[in-house]
C-alpha cells in the first residue's frame, strides 16, 4: 500500500473537507470515529446558581450554559481531567470558572454567552502548592475558555449564542464551572456538529446496491467526490478495496478543524501507522499517534 | 390621524364593493353554461372565519350564554310565585333575575371596587369556585303594603370561563397575560373548588319526534315519542300487538286499543277514525279494520264510553303536584272519565299543545303515529334509523345547568314557603312579617349555591323532579397537553349502557359526515359511543317557535285543526310539523321550503332554523329547537358557487367576517336532516345543475385531534384512531401560563418544536404554538437486534442536546388547620440534631418559615413542610386556656411533616401560601423534576406508530449519510407493512423536502403537498426523490448494503415513563391484616405469584418452590396445634385440653390461621388433624 497521504481539498474557519488515502477502511472510519467522540474540549459541567428569575428553571439554564462551545485550543495538553487531577475540587488546572451575572433594568434583553465572564483562577484558587504545574497553563492557545462567537471569531456577522430572554426586573446570576471531556461522556464535549465521510463514490466496489426503478445513473445523482476518481470501467475488479476517503468535518467551534484531525489519538500502536500528511494549507502536520 | 381616515376610507370602500358584488354576480357577463367552474382559490379562509365566531368549544360557551340570557328567565317566569296557604293575601313575585360578573367570595379589606374581582386563575390557585352572584328582584306583601326590592342574591352560579358573564371575554392578549391566562386556552369549562370542570355534551334521542321501531322476532311495530316540555316529560307508544294497534303509557296501566284512545280523544265515528289514520288507501285501511272491531266487541262507542274505559286503567297515585293547596291529602277520587280526561290532557302526549279542552290536535297526532306504524308494517324501509345522527340530540351544559337550576330553585323555593307558612301560621306577631329577612336567610344557607358546586364537582345529576339520576356528566379537563384539553372540550358522551352488545349505536353512521370525528374514538369499551365533534359542527340551541309557526302560515300553510283525515292524507298535501307537532298542511311543498330557506337566507328568520322535505312521510320539517348538529355550507345556485374570488378577497383583508356571508345568503347552516334533503358538491368541478350546496373544505369531516395527523387519507383507518388517543397523551406545552400553573401533575416537554409538516387544522387551532413533540431525523432500518417489536433507538447525543426532555411538576397541598377547640397546626423550623448542633440533613431543605426554599433541590425523604399539629386536634372541649396566648406552650404538637417520595430527586418549584374561602391557610408546594429519556420511555409518531425506546446508541456508532447526518432515532421497518401507514412515509418525504428548501410544508387531509413536488425538491437538492438516502455504518465505515428511508418525522413523548413505573421488591411492607406482602408499587408491595403461575409449579411438580413462594416467603406463620383436640394453642398450652402433652408446633400461612379463627367466630369448629411425615 502507498504512503499514507492526506490531502486538504477546503479549508474553512469551521470546516474541513479533506482526501485521505494510503490507509485502509478500517483505519479511515476510526479516524472518523474518534474526531466524533474522543477529541476532548473544555465545556461548562457545573453551574452554580444564586440568582434565577428568568422564565427557564435551573435545569434548563444549566443544560444550556454546557451546550456553548467553549474554545479549547490545546486542551489535550493545556489542562488536566478531573480525575487525573490531584486537587480536591477544582483548581486552575483541570477547571475553568466563570461567571455570569445580568439584570434587565429596561425593556428586553438577551442573554447570550457574550454576558459569561471567565474569572482568572487567582480569584478562586488559592490552593496553589497542591498541584503546581505551571506549564500546563503555558500550552493553552489562545482564548483559551472564551466561548466561540464575536470574541473568537473576526467576522462581523458572527452572533454569541443565546442563552434565554430576561424582562424588565429579571436576574440571573450563576458561577459556571467548566471542565475537560470528552465526547462519549456527553455531547456537549463534540468539538464537531457533524462529519461527513465517503468512499468509492461511484460504487465501483459494490458494497452497496442502490435501489432504483428504472435507471439508477439517473435517480442516484452523484456526489461531489465523484470527480476524483475515474468512473467504472467495464470489468468489476472484485480485489479492489477501498483508497480514498472523503472526509467534511464541521466544527462547533470550540476546536478549530485542523486542530480537531491533529489531535486524535488512535488507539492503535505507534509503529504501525506513520502518517505524513501534504497539506495545501499548512507545509507539514503530523497526526500525533500517541500510545 | 392620515392613516386612521385613510384606513377607514379604505374599509367603507371594502364594504361597498361587498353590497354590491351580490348584484353583478347574478349577472351572466358572457359566460357559457358549459364553462367549467372555476375552483374558488383559498375558500378555505372561511373556516378561520367561521371558527372566530362559532365552532370547537363555542358551543359550549353559546350554551351557556343562552342559559344565563334567556333560559334563566324563562325558569324564573315559570316559578315565579310563592304564594302562603295561611295568609291568601299574601305573596312573594320574582320579577327579575340576572346573574352578575365573577366575585370573589371573601372580598378584600376595604371600599375599593376591585376587591371583588377575581379572575380564573386565582380561583385555580386558591380552590374556591368562579362564580357570580345571582340576584333577583321581588315583590311581596308586607302586612298591607306591595313593596318591590331590587338586586336579592340567592345564590351563586359558577360562571363558564369565556362566557359573556367571565372576565376574560373579549380581553386583549395583554390583558390577559396581566390576569395569568392563556389567550390560547378555549374555555367552556368551569372552575370549582380549584379544579376545571368540564360538562361533556351529551348525546339523546331527539324529543318530541315520532321514531318508529321494529321487533323482527316478535313482529311489533312501534311508534314512540318521547314528550318533553317544562313542566312533564313522558314517552307514549303506539304499537301492534297481535296485528292490532294499542296506545301504551307509563301512566296507564294495561294498553289501550288504539281506537278507543281515538275515541277518547273525541274522534268517535269509525268512519273518521279510518279517515283520520288510513285516508282513502285501501291497503292501509285493510289492516287497521280489525281495530275498529276491537273497541265495538268491548262496547265503547262514544267519547264517555272511552274516557270511563281508560279512567279505569290510569294509574291515579301521581304524585300531588308542587304548590297545590290541601298541603300532602289526597283529595277525593274523581270519576274515572275525569281522570281519563286529566291523563289524556296532562300526561299523554304532553308535547302536543292544546287549546282549552280541544283534543283535536291530540287525536290527529295519534292518528298520525297510528299511520307510522301501519307504513312501517307495510313497507319495513319505512321503519326509522335510532342511530340516525338527525334523529339525535346534544345536550349541553346550558341545558344541564338549566335543569339544575329549575331544581334547585324549586326547592329554594318550597323551603322559603315553609318558612313564611310557620311564621304566619303563629296567630300574634309584634310587627309585621317582612319576608325579606327570610329571603336572605336562605340565600346565606347557600342551597343553590352549594347545589351547583356539588352538582359540577361530583358529576352527579340527580333531579328527582325529572327522575334523572346521572352520574358522571362532569369530568376533570385534562392538562396533559393543550390537544388533550382541545379534545375534552369537543367530545360527546352517549346515554347508552356501555355493556349492551348491539353494534349499531356504535357503528359509524354515513350521517355524520361531516359533523362528527369518524376518526376520534376511544377504543374498547367506549368505543363509538364516545364521539368527538368535526372541525365545522355547530350545536344550535332553542330558537323561539311561535314566529316561525306564523311565517308558516304566512306561507300558505293551512291549519290541522281545520282538516278532515282524507284531506290530511291526500297524495298531493304534505303535512308541515314544527319542532316535531302538526302545524297544518301544504299541497306545495317545494316552494313552501324554498321560500322559508329565502326568508332564512335573507335573515328574517335565524339561521339554525332548518327546513327540509320528507318525501317518505309526505312531511315538511321544521326543527328550531336547540342540541342540532349543524355545519356551514357554501350555497350553490343555477349551478354556480355563491361565494366568489371577489368575497375571499375581502374576507382576507379582514374587511367582513363570517357572518356577513351569512347575512348576505352566500353560505348557510345546514343541519342533519336538511343536509341529507340537499345535494351537495364536494369540489367545484362536481356541481351539477341540480347542486345545491358546496363545502367549504373536506378536511373539515376531521375533528381538531385527528386533524394534527399529517396525510391522515393515506393511512389505515385505525391507525388514524390510534393517533386520536395518544395526541392526548403527547407531552409537550400546555398554555402560555403553564409556569405559573400549579396542578397536581403536569408535564412539559423543555423544547417542542411545531412540526415540519403541518396542516390546515394545525395552524387554526394553535397547535403549531402549543406543539407536543419534536422533528426527529429517522432513519427507517433494523439495527441492533432491540428494536424488535417496535422498540426504536435513540441517539444518546441528540437525548444530550435536549431531544425528548421533559419537565415533570407535582403538586403537593397542605392545611394549616384551625380546630374547633381553638387549637392550630404551626409550622416549625428544623429541628438542631443534640449531637452534632446542627438539623438532620433531611431538613436541609428547609427555611425559617418551615417550608423548603425555592430552587432547594430534595432528596428522598427530605422534609419540604415541617408541619406540627396539636396532639388533642380532635378534642372537641373547648379549652380557654389554649386562645390565650401566653399558654400557647401548654398545647402538644407532634410532627406531621411533608416528606419527599419520589425515588428520584426533586427541585421545589413553586411555593404558594393563601387562604382559602373557610378562612384556613392553604400551602401548595410544587415539584420540579427535570428527565431526560431513558430506556423504555415511550414516544409515538403521529401516525399511531407508538414504540419504546430499545437502546440508546453512541453518535459515532449510529449511521450516517454522506454530508454526516445522523439519525435521531432508527425506526424499525416491520411496523410499516402490517399497519400501512404510508401518512407517515409522505410525511418524511414531505418534512425533508421541507428542511432542504427551509420551509414547512403541509399534510393536510385530502390536500397537502403532492409527493411529486416533493420528490422534485429532494431531486433539485442533490436527493434521491424516493427519500431514500445512501447511508454508511457508524460501526465499521462500509455503507450499509440497502438504501435507508432516512429524514424527519414528528414524534411526540407520550406520558407513560419508565420511571413512573418501575418496581420491584426484596422486602419490604406487609398487609397488617394477612401479614401478606402489600400490593402495588405505591404501597412498595410485592410480585405476585398468581393463579396461572402457581398452577405451572403444580404441573411441574415444583413443590419445594410452591412452599417457598406461598408461604414461607410471604405470611409463614408459626402454630401450636393440640394433636387432642386439633385446635390452636398457644405457647405449647391446649387451653381446651388443659395440658401441653400433645401440643405441636407448626408451620402454617398466617392467612390459613385467619380462616381457621374466623370460622371459629362463626361457631365452626376446624380441626387439624396431624399427622407425622
Amino acid at each position: 500500500m502507498e504512503e499514507p497521504t492526506l490531502r486538504i481539498r477546503e479549508l474553512q474557519k469551521d470546516r474541513v473537507d479533506f482526501v485521505m488515502s494510503g490507509v485502509d477502511l478500517a483505519f479511515a472510519n476510526s479516524l472518523r470515529r474518534v474526531i466524533m467522540a474522543d477529541v476532548a474540549t473544555v465545556a461548562i459541567d457545573m453551574v452554580e446558581i444564586e440568582v434565577n428569575t428568568t422564565v427557564l428553571v435551573d435545569e434548563f439554564l444549566s443544560h444550556r450554559l454546557g451546550m456553548i462551545p467553549l474554545t479549547s485550543t490545546n486542551c489535550e495538553e493545556g489542562m488536566r481531567y478531573k480525575r487525573d487531577c490531584p486537587c480536591l475540587g477544582f483548581c486552575r488546572y483541570c477547571a475553568i470558572v466563570y461567571e455570569i451575572d445580568v439584570r434587565c433594568t429596561e425593556g428586553e434583553m438577551n442573554v447570550t454567552s457574550e454576558h459569561l465572564t471567565m474569572i482568572p483562577p487567582d480569584q478562586w484558587d488559592h490552593d496553589e502548592e497542591a498541584s503546581a504545574a505551571e506549564d500546563i497553563l503555558a500550552k493553552r492557545g489562545k482564548n483559551f475558555g472564551v466561548p466561540a462567537g464575536p470574541a473568537t471569531d473576526p467576522d462581523p456577522q458572527r452572533k454569541p449564542i443565546s442563552l434565554v430572554r430576561l424582562r424588565k426586573g429579571q436576574a440571573l446570576k450563576a458561577r459556571c464551572i467548566a471542565r475537560k471531556g470528552i465526547a462519549k461522556e456527553h455531547a456537549k464535549w463534540s468539538p464537531c456538529s457533524a462529519v461527513g465521510f465517503e468512499y468509492d463514490p461511484h460504487n465501483k466496489l459494490r458494497h452497496t446496491s442502490y435501489w432504483f426503478e428504472t435507471d439508477e445513473k439517473a435517480e442516484w445523482p452523484l456526489s461531489k467526490n465523484a470527480i476524483e476518481e475515474a468512473p467504472p470501467g467495464d470489468v468489476f475488479d472484485f480485489t479492489a478495496v477501498p483508497e480514498q476517503f472523503y472526509f467534511d468535518v464541521e466544527t462547533t467551534g470550540s476546536l478549530n478543524p485542523q486542530e480537531v484531525c491533529m489531535r486524535v489519538r488512535l488507539p492503535v500502536p505507534a509503529c504501525a501507522w506513520k502518517l505524513t500528511m501534504q497539506c495545501r494549507v499548512w507545509q507539514s502536520c503530523k497526526i500525533s499517534l500517541l500510545r | 390621524m392620515e392613516a386612521f381616515r385613510k384606513e377607514r376610507e379604505e374599509r367603507e370602500a371594502d364594504r361597498a364593493a361587498w353590497e354590491a358584488l351580490g348584484l353583478e354576480s347574478s349577472k351572466w357577463s358572457g359566460k357559457n353554461l358549459s364553462d367549467p367552474i372555476k375552483a374558488v382559490e383559498d375558500k378555505w379562509l372561511l373556516l378561520p372565519a367561521f371558527l372566530k365566531v362559532k365552532g370547537l368549544v363555542k358551543q359550549h360557551v353559546d350554551s351557556f350564554n343562552y342559559f344565563v340570557d334567556v333560559d334563566l328567565q324563562q325558569i324564573l317566569k315559570a316559578n315565579n310565585m310563592v304564594s302562603s296557604d295561611v295568609d291568601p293575601r299574601f305573596y312573594i313575585k320574582y320579577t327579575h333575575i340576572s346573574v352578575g360578573p365573577p366575585e370573589r367570595a371573601d372580598p378584600d379589606q376595604g371600599e375599593s371596587p376591585e376587591r371583588f374581582s377575581v379572575t380564573p386563575h386565582e380561583c385555580r390557585l386558591r380552590d374556591t369556585t368562579y362564580s357570580g352572584r345571582i340576584v333577583v328582584n321581588v315583590e311581596y306583601i308586607r302586612g298591607t303594603k306591595k313593596i318591590i326590592r331590587r338586586g336579592i342574591e340567592i345564590g351563586r352560579l359558577p360562571i363558564m370561563l369565556r362566557s359573556n358573564k367571565c372576565v376574560l371575554t373579549g380581553k386583549s392578549e395583554a390583558e390577559l397575560a396581566r390576569m395569568q391566562e392563556c389567550p390560547l386556552d378555549p374555555g367552556g369549562y368551569f372552575v370549582v373548588k380549584g379544579t376545571e370542570k368540564v360538562i361533556l355534551v351529551q348525546e339523546q334521542l331527539s324529543k318530541n319526534r315520532i321514531i318508529v321501531e321494529t321487533d323482527p322476532s316478535k313482529g311489533v311495530v312501534m311508534a314512540s315519542v318521547t314528550s318533553s316540555t317544562h313542566e312533564r316529560k313522558s314517552k307514549t307508544y303506539v304499537l301492534t300487538k297481535k296485528g292490532k294497534i294499542y296506545l301504551k303509557h307509563n301512566s296507564v296501566s294495561e294498553d289501550v286499543p288504539i281506537c278507543i284512545v281515538l275515541k277518547a280523544l273525541g274522534v268517535q265515528s269509525d268512519k273518521e277514525i279510518l279517515q283520520l289514520v288510513c285516508g282513502h288507501n285501501e291497503d292501509y285501511r285493510e289492516a287497521f279494520a280489525a281495530n275498529l272491531e276491537d273497541a265495538a266487541r268491548l262496547g265503547v262507542f262514544t267519547q264517555r264510553q272511552a274516557l270511563e274505559y281508560m279512567g279505569a286503567r290510569v294509574k291515579v297515585n301521581r304524585p300531588r303536584p308542587f304548590g297545590a293547596p290541601g298541603g300532602g291529602m289526597q283529595g277525593p277520587r274523581r270519576p274515572a272519565w275525569e281522570e281519563a280526561m286529566e291523563a289524556l290532557a296532562t300526561i299523554v302526549l304532553a308535547h302536543v299543545e292544546m287549546e282549552g279542552m280541544d283534543f283535536r290536535p291530540k287525536a290527529v297526532y295519534v292518528a298520525v303515529m297510528v299511520r307510522r306504524v301501519l307504513m312501517a308494517m307495510k313497507d319495513e324501509k319505512l321503519v326509522d334509523d335510532r342511530d340516525y345522527v338527525g334523529n339525535k340530540r346534544l345536550e349541553l351544559a346550558g341545558q344541564l345547568l338549566a335543569l339544575l337550576f329549575e331544581d334547585l330553585f324549586k326547592k329554594f323555593n318550597q323551603d322559603l314557603k315553609m318558612n313564611i307558612d310557620k311564621v304566619l301560621k303563629k296567630p300574634a306577631r309584634t310587627e309585621e312579617y317582612d319576608v325579606l329577612k327570610a329571603l336572605t336567610f336562605h340565600a346565606q344557607s347557600e342551597g343553590i349555591t352549594q347545589g351547583f358546586v356539588r352538582a359540577i364537582s361530583t358529576g352527579n345529576w340527580s333531579l328527582k323532579r325529572f327522575k334523572m339520576d346521572r352520574a358522571g356528566v362532569t369530568h376533570v379537563l385534562s392538562r396533559l397537553s393543550f390537544i388533550s384539553a382541545l379534545g375534552m372540550m369537543t367530545r360527546i358522551t352517549s346515554q347508552f349502557e356501555k355493556t349492551r352488545k348491539v353494534s349499531g349505536p356504535r357503528a359509524l353512521q354515513p350521517s355524520q359526515w361531516g359533523m362528527l370525528c369518524p376518526s376520534d374514538t376511544p377504543e374498547g369499551e367506549a368505543c363509538g359511543l364516545v364521539k368527538n365533534l368535526a372541525l365545522m359542527t355547530h350545536i344550535t340551541t332553542d330558537v323561539e317557535e311561535e314566529p316561525i309557526v306564523r311565517v308558516a302560515f304566512m306561507l300558505g300553510v293551512e291549519d290541522i285543526n281545520l282538516a278532515t283525515g282524507p284531506e290530511i292524507h291526500h297524495p298531493d298535501t304534505f303535512m308541515v310539523n314544527v319542532n316535531g307537532s302538526i302545524v297544518g298542511l301544504t299541497r306545495q311543498p317545494g316552494r313552501f321550503v324554498s321560500s322559508f330557506r329565502k326568508l332564512r337566507r335573507a335573515g328574517r328568520i335565524s339561521e339554525f332554523v332548518s327546513v327540509y322535505i320528507n318525501h317518505h312521510h309526505k312531511t315538511v320539517h321544521i326543527a328550531a329547537d336547540g342540541g342540532r348538529i349543524c355545519r356551514p355550507m357554501i350555497i350553490v345556485e343555477k349551478g354556480l358557487p355563491r361565494v366568489t374570488e371577489e368575497h375571499i378577497k375581502l374576507l382576507k383583508r379582514g374587511s367582513v367576517t363570517f357572518d356577513d356571508f351569512l347575512r348576505k345568503g352566500l353560505v348557510e347552516y345546514l343541519d342533519v336532516n336538511e343536509e341529507n334533503d340537499s345535494y351537495i358538491a364536494l369540489y367545484e368541478r362536481e356541481i351539477v345543475p341540480a347542486t345545491t350546496h358546496l363545502e367549504i373544505e373536506p378536511f373539515t369531516i376531521l375533528g381538531a385531534v385527528a386533524g394534527l395527523i399529517p396525510y391522515p387519507h393515506h393511512n389505515q383507518s385505525p391507525r388514524n384512531t390510534y393517533q386520536c388517543a395518544m395526541g392526548k397523551q403527547a407531552i409537550g406545552a400546555i398554555g402560555y401560563n403553564q409556569f405559573r400553573r400549579i396542578d397536581t401533575l403536569l408535564y412539559v416537554l423543555v423544547y417542542p418544536q411545531q412540526p415540519m409538516v403541518k396542516t390546515r387544522t394545525i395552524e387554526l387551532i394553535n397547535y403549531d404554538k402549543l406543539p407536543a413533540g419534536q422533528n426527529a431525523t429517522v432513519a427507517v432500518m433494523s439495527y441492533s437486534g432491540y428494536d424488535i417489536e417496535d422498540a426504536s433507538m435513540i441517539n444518546r447525543a441528540s437525548l444530550d442536546r435536549g431531544y425528548g426532555r421533559c419537565q415533570v411538576f407535582r403538586k403537593n397541598v397542605t392545611l394549616i388547620r384551625k380546630y374547633p377547640n381553638g387549637t392550630f397546626d404551626r409550622l416549625a423550623d428544623a429541628p438542631i440534631d443534640e449531637e452534632t448542633g446542627k438539623p438532620p440533613d433531611k431538613y436541609g431543605a428547609l427555611q425559617a418559615d418551615g417550608i423548603a426554599g425555592v430552587g432547594e433541590q430534595l432528596r428522598p425523604g427530605d422534609v419540604y413542610i415541617n408541619k406540627q399539629s396539636p396532639a388533642n386536634a380532635n378534642d372537641n372541649s373547648f379549652n380557654a386556656n389554649i386562645l390565650d396566648s401566653s399558654n400557647a406552650s401548654i398545647v402538644q404538637y407532634k410532627n406531621t411533616p411533608m416528606t419527599y417520595k419520589s425515588p428520584v430527586g426533586g427541585i421545589v418549584d413553586k411555593v404558594m401560601l393563601t387562604e382559602t374561602e373557610n378562612d384556613q391557610t392553604l400551602v401548595k408546594v410544587l415539584i420540579r423534576q427535570t428527565r431526560r429519556p431513558e430506556l423504555g420511555d415511550k414516544f409515538s409518531s403521529r401516525h399511531g406508530q407508538k414504540g419504546v425506546c430499545g437502546l440508546i446508541i453512541n453518535e459515532e456508532d449510529m449511521p450516517f449519510n454522506d454530508q454526516g447526518i445522523k439519525p435521531d432515532v432508527i425506526f424499525n421497518p416491520h411496523g410499516m407493512p402490517s399497519r400501512m401507514t404510508v401518512g407517515k412515509m409522505i410525511e418524511l418525504l414531505a418534512g425533508k423536502a421541507g428542511v432542504l428548501k427551509g420551509k414547512l410544508q403541509y399534510g393536510t387531509a385530502f390536500g397537502g403537498s403532492k409527493v411529486e413536488d416533493m420528490s422534485q425538491i429532494l431531486i433539485e437538492n442533490g436527493f434521491n426523490y424516493a427519500g431514500k438516502d445512501y447511508l454508511t455504518s457508524g460501526l465499521t465505515g462500509e455503507p450499509m448494503e440497502a438504501y435507508v428511508y432516512f429524514g424527519p418525522i414528528y414524534y411526540q413523548k407520550l406520558k407513560h415513563m419508565v420511571m413512573d413505573k418501575m418496581h420491584a421488591r426484596a422486602r419490604g411492607p406487609r398487609a397488617v391484616l394477612t401479614r401478606q406482602p402489600t400490593e402495588g408499587r405505591s404501597r412498595d408491595g410485592g410480585l405476585r405469584l398468581g393463579e396461572m403461575e402457581r398452577d405451572c409449579l403444580i404441573g411441574y411438580g415444583a413443590t419445594q418452590l410452591l412452599l417457598e413462594r406461598l408461604m414461607i416467603s410471604s405470611d409463614a406463620f408459626e402454630i401450636n396445634a393440640c394433636q387432642e383436640c386439633g385446635l390452636l394453642g398457644y405457647n405449647g398450652w391446649c387451653p381446651l385440653c388443659k395440658s401441653s402433652k400433645r401440643v405441636a408446633k407448626l408451620t402454617i400461612p398466617y392467612a390459613a390461621k385467619l380462616l381457621f379463627q374466623e370460622l371459629m367466630a362463626m361457631n365452626v369448629v376446624p380441626r387439624l388433624i396431624l399427622d407425622d411425615a
